[in-house]
């Protein structure tokens, strides 16, 4: 691993001062570390917030849920609130790598979180997302890659919890140097024709403190089909939820963000007890607007598939 | 004392080194950091083919830290992890260090990448063989003709390749992670010059080797090299992505197979072509076909092409799954064809009575009469179930024990094998205790150390049926030394004693003494005796198996689980059951993972090996391991120790890839059976192929 500068911020101030002197975040080190050992990681100081207890919890606000961005996955996973109160959520978080990570990952790490394509993964590849001239999967390998935004980088986004933070358009709580800004997660994630070198709107000089969900949905549900089922990343996912008697419908591994599928929410509106066919006639309007890549179109039928069988899911139905 | 071969000796006791390995205590090559260590690394290229365009050599050596760098700027690079130079430093990360000053920028050409690409078909037949297929086709209502392919098998050992080597002048001490620490210490000696006296090669603990690990490779040649030039212990392991790229795999094959049976199922013959997709160089293909069934006349040819990509090693089993996955395959196609049971087919065309036994044991324990046609299973997640069957041959060998017995009883055994993962430490201990009639808990093995008496290699699948006849002996050479001095005791000729479950006594009388009193009466403090292999307790016959699945296949993502694997297996007498069934279930695990799973992938552009981790190289884990039901298979006059290790994993993916297509209706002929292949299987013919 390449030599760094280390900080360890006590409280969330001491983190955005180190933030402000060019120190990059570390929360569980999950990915970072990764980058760090094979060079793929430009920074070179590092301040922990591991230790800042405030950045942490989860708990329940007048309508709604509190995230903390350090809250880990295990904890969301296993919290009889957000069971309740957003299943959907707390699904995507259990099915996340293995126990040991979701132990020790975090919400906000899980979100942020850098793309595991693997030409962006390997120091030999100079590729558009690190500053070079050539997107290698366009024409090599790229079963994995997007089937929906991508162009002019085809990578997928890899969190598990931020489509359902889009499901239910949570608030990213940002702080920065002078103020915290509120972000909608509708507007937090950026595809790469808007800046191929980041994947969402957070400022340098920012940090994510907490999720605040002020609308929980009436109906939630996850499924996610992966090849293997010990520590796999899916191949498709689909997140939907029923929220202000609207239906939203949101892909994930699949495209460079949390990917909306808007035709779909279009045509399930607000019939709050999906059936077979109205589900089977969402599925396929999910599917519009797909730019499927040489290798990765198999996929589009496991979005379908997922689509079909999380609305039903999230209705009580048996899906398969 | 003869070998009683009708008493049982298995017992289910967990290997004894188990503690040692769940707490950390055990330690392993790559676990030894001696004070003053020096670390060296190879340089690789990236890409399929080129050549090192430009290097900083003289920014890398000022790195803090680093003692050497060497760019070979003129080679010519013929995969991805191919070494194009070395660093030595003074700590790992100093290495990475000095690689990233390099700077390094390469230049590649087009590779060949891909078995397809390279693939040259199917040979013409001579006339003469022509005729020969023409006269079995005449006679064959039904014909399977297809081609069947599998992926290339990256070796991913959980212990890397790796030594640390002190060459402290006149002698040399290293640490290295074989399966075969006698020949290493061959390999230290032509890589030292000193003589093998003077070399000792631990190997106590070693993480998995599969047919990577018999020489010290050139990582030991290396750490060697630069321990003796800088006079200090150095220690060259590699990572995970080197493990990928260069330490060895199980080479891709494209095998095209036209064969006909008659009505009642009996294959008459046809004609086979197995291309095996190997490294930069030529050879090391192989797939192995082998005559568990009688296929009839074939008219086989055989050909390697070479991939701009890593070299193939031996990996448990070498050939056999691939071939298995193909002929297994294609028997179920001709079972489809003839409208039969494709147990029934093979019953036909089975060449032993022992397999013919197993598959009928396998057929009733997996729930064969459950099966539906093919895909006539309802619902939109199917249910299907599939066998497959192999074989593994037990020769002779060589192999030498010692064992001390002391005067408290307690005996120290010294067998210069290695145990890399199987339970071979148990094995050994067993063996004696059984023989002796004593607590296994009075005996020390000790194994994997080039000093003790030599013992074979694990390859083949020999190491416990080469040493269980010479540790036989030489707990019957340790009965005797004791019995010399109970006889003495007595007053009696050796051959007045007889030996026993753990006591001696006097022909004809009732005084016993026991094991723990007769060796109190040894006049050291221990004595020292032998053994070597011999063919008093050598497994006889083959090591038979027959291998059943049973899988459900999500049709609507194409994603397949596999629910119950039943492995009947032919082992001779189990020494222990637990080591033994825990074989079973390691090979019939690697056979999922090579069913579904592994797949080395190269970037058809560059030729870069994109999947270098366990990220994408996905191997199967604690989830996707299904109910597996091993059955030891032990018949009368099944004597001494068979091999196991190896035939465990020969059916396995081929009767998952049957099960997939009795589910669908749709046959994947590709390992590995990915959602796609499945999902472009099931499209491409509501009942037909991809």
């Amino acid at each position: 691993m390449k030599a760094f500068d280390y900080a360890i911020a006590e409280n969330t101030s001491g983190a955005i001062a180190a933030i402000g002197k060019k120190y990059r975040v570390k929360a569980a080190g999950i990915d970072l570390l990764d980058m760090l050992k094979e060079r793929t990681e430009p920074g070179d100081r590092f301040v922990s917030i591991h230790r800042v207890a405030e950045l942490g919890g989860i708990m329940t606000t007048a309508d709604g849920l509190r995230i903390g961005a350090l809250a880990t996955l295990a904890e969301i996973g296993d919290s009889e609130l957000v069971r309740k109160s957003f299943p959907a959520l707390a699904e995507a978080a259990s099915s996340a790598a293995t126990p040991q990570v979701r132990a020790r990952a975090t919400a906000a790490g899980n979100v942020l979180q850098r793309p595991r394509c693997w030409y962006f993964r390997a120091k030999e590849y100079d590729c558009l997302k690190k500053g070079g001239a050539t997107c290698f999967a366009v024409e090599g390998e790229n079963q994995f890659h997007a089937l929906f935004g991508g162009g002019p980088c085809h990578i997928t986004h890899a969190s598990n919890i931020a489509p359902a933070l889009v499901a239910v358009n949570a608030e990213i709580r940002a702080r920065g140097q002078k103020d915290t800004r509120v972000i909608s997660a509708d507007g937090f994630f950026t595809l790469p024709d808007k800046g191929v070198g980041r994947e969402n709107s957070l400022s340098e000089d920012e940090l994510v403190t907490e999720f605040v969900i002020r609308k929980l949905p009436t109906k939630s549900a996850y499924v996610e089909f992966k090849e293997k089922q010990s520590f796999d990343w899916p191949l498709a996912a689909c997140t939907v939820a029923l929220l202000d008697g609207k239906w939203r419908v949101v892909l994930s591994h699949v495209a460079p963000i949390p990917w909306r599928a808007t035709k779909a929410e279009e045509v399930l509106g607000g019939t709050a007890d999906i059936d077979e066919a109205l589900a089977e006639k969402a599925a396929d309007a999910a599917l519009e607007g797909a730019k499927p890549m040489r290798d990765n179109g198999y996929r589009l039928k496991l979005v379908r598939a997922a689509v079909r069988r999380s609305l039903l899911e999230a209705c009580g139905k048996a899906a398969v | 004392m003869s070998v009683d071969n009708n008493k049982a000796m298995e017992n289910r006791l967990a290997r004894p080194d188990v503690r040692q390995k769940v707490t950390g205590a055990a330690k392993f090559a790559a676990d030894m950091f001696p004070k003053n260590v020096v670390y060296a690394k190879f340089i690789r290229f990236p890409f399929g083919k080129g050549k090192v365009e430009t290097a900083d050599v003289e920014a890398a050596r000022k790195v803090k830290g680093v003692i050497s760098v060497d760019v070979n700027m003129q080679a010519d690079a013929k995969y991805a992890g191919h070494s194009i130079g070395r660093v030595v430093a003074e700590t790992r990360d100093a290495i990475d260090d000095a690689v990233e000053a390099l700077g390094l920028k390469f230049r590649f050409t087009d590779p060949r990448s891909r078995a397809e690409d390279v693939y040259q078909g199917v040979p013409e037949a001579s006339p003469e063989d022509l005729d020969k297929l023409k006269n079995i086709f005449d006679q064959t209502p039904v014909v399977v003709e297809a081609t069947y392919t599998t992926q290339v098998q990256t070796h991913t050992s959980l212990e890397p390749h790796g030594s640390m080597v002190d060459h402290r002048g006149e002698e040399l001490e290293a640490w290295t992670s074989t399966q075969a620490v006698m020949g290493c210490q061959e390999g230290f000696e032509n890589a030292s010059g000193l003589s093998a006296s003077k070399i000792t090669v631990h190997a106590e603990y070693v993480g998995g080797g599969f047919g990577s690990k018999f020489s010290i490779g050139a990582e030991g040649g290396l750490a060697t090299e630069i321990s003796k030039q800088q006079g200090r212990p150095c220690r060259v392991v590699l990572d995970r992505r080197e493990e990928h790229s260069d330490g060895g795999n199980r080479p891709g094959s494209i095998q095209y197979m036209k064969i006909g049976a008659d009505k009642s199922g009996k294959i008459i013959g046809g004609r086979v072509h197995l291309m095996s997709s190997v490294g930069f160089g030529r050879g090391r293909g192989g797939v192995k076909n082998p005559n568990y069934y009688d296929f009839g006349t074939i008219v086989k040819t055989e050909a390697d092409e070479s991939l701009n990509a890593g070299l193939p090693a031996a990996f448990r089993a070498p050939g056999y799954p691939q071939g298995a996955f193909a002929y297994e395959s294609m028997i179920d196609e001709l079972a489809a064809g003839l409208r039969m049971d494709p147990v029934e087919v093979r019953l036909k065309n089975e060449t032993s009575d022992r397999r013919r036994k197993q598959l009928k044991m396998g057929a009733e324990l997996i729930g064969w009469d459950g099966r539906v046609a093919d895909g006539a299973s309802p619902g939109r997640i199917k249910t299907g179930y599939g066998c497959g069957v192999a074989s593994w041959g037990n020769g002779k060998g060589k192999c030498q024990a010692d064992i001390d017995v002391y005067r408290n009883g307690d005996l120290e055994v010294r067998i210069g094998i290695q145990d890399i993962g199987t339970g071979a430490s148990a094995v050994v201990i067993d063996v004696v205790a059984y023989h002796l009639g004593i607590d296994r808990n009075r005996i020390k093995g000790r194994l994997g150390n080039s000093n003790y008496p030599p013992g074979p290699g694990s390859g083949g699948s020999v190491t416990s049926r080469l040493s269980a006849p010479a540790l036989m002996d030489a707990a019957e050479s340790a009965m005797k030394a004791v019995r010399k001095i109970v006889a003495k005791e007595m007053k009696v000729a050796d051959d007045e004693v007889e030996y026993s479950a753990g006591h001696f006594n006097k022909k004809g009388s009732t005084q016993k003494v026991a094991w723990k009193d007769a060796c109190a009466l040894l006049p050291t403090e221990k004595v020292t005796v032998s053994g070597e292999f011999n063919d008093e307790f050598v497994g006889n016959g083959v090591s038979d198996c027959a291998q059943f699945a049973q899988v459900e296949v999500d049709t609507e993502t194409g994603i397949v689980h596999v629910r119950k694997v039943v492995a009947v297996h032919a082992c001779g007498k189990p020494v222990n059951r637990l080591t033994a069934e825990n074989q079973i279930c390691g090979g019939v695990i690697q056979g999922i993972s090579f069913a579904l799973f592994e797949q080395r992938i190269l970037d058809r552009r560059t030729g870069g090996h994109v999947n270098h981790d366990m990220l994408y190289y996905k191997i199967a884990g604690s989830k996707d391991v299904p109910e597996i039901i091993p059955v030891l298979d032990v018949e009368e006059g099944d004597n001494g120790v068979k091999s196991l290790g190896e035939p465990a994993t020969i059916p396995t993916s081929a009767a998952i890839a049957n099960a997939v297509a009795n589910a669908t209706g749709a046959r994947v002929r590709h390992l590995p059976i990915t959602p796609a292949r499945v999902l472009a299987a099931l499209d491409s013919a509501k009942g037909g192929v991809a």
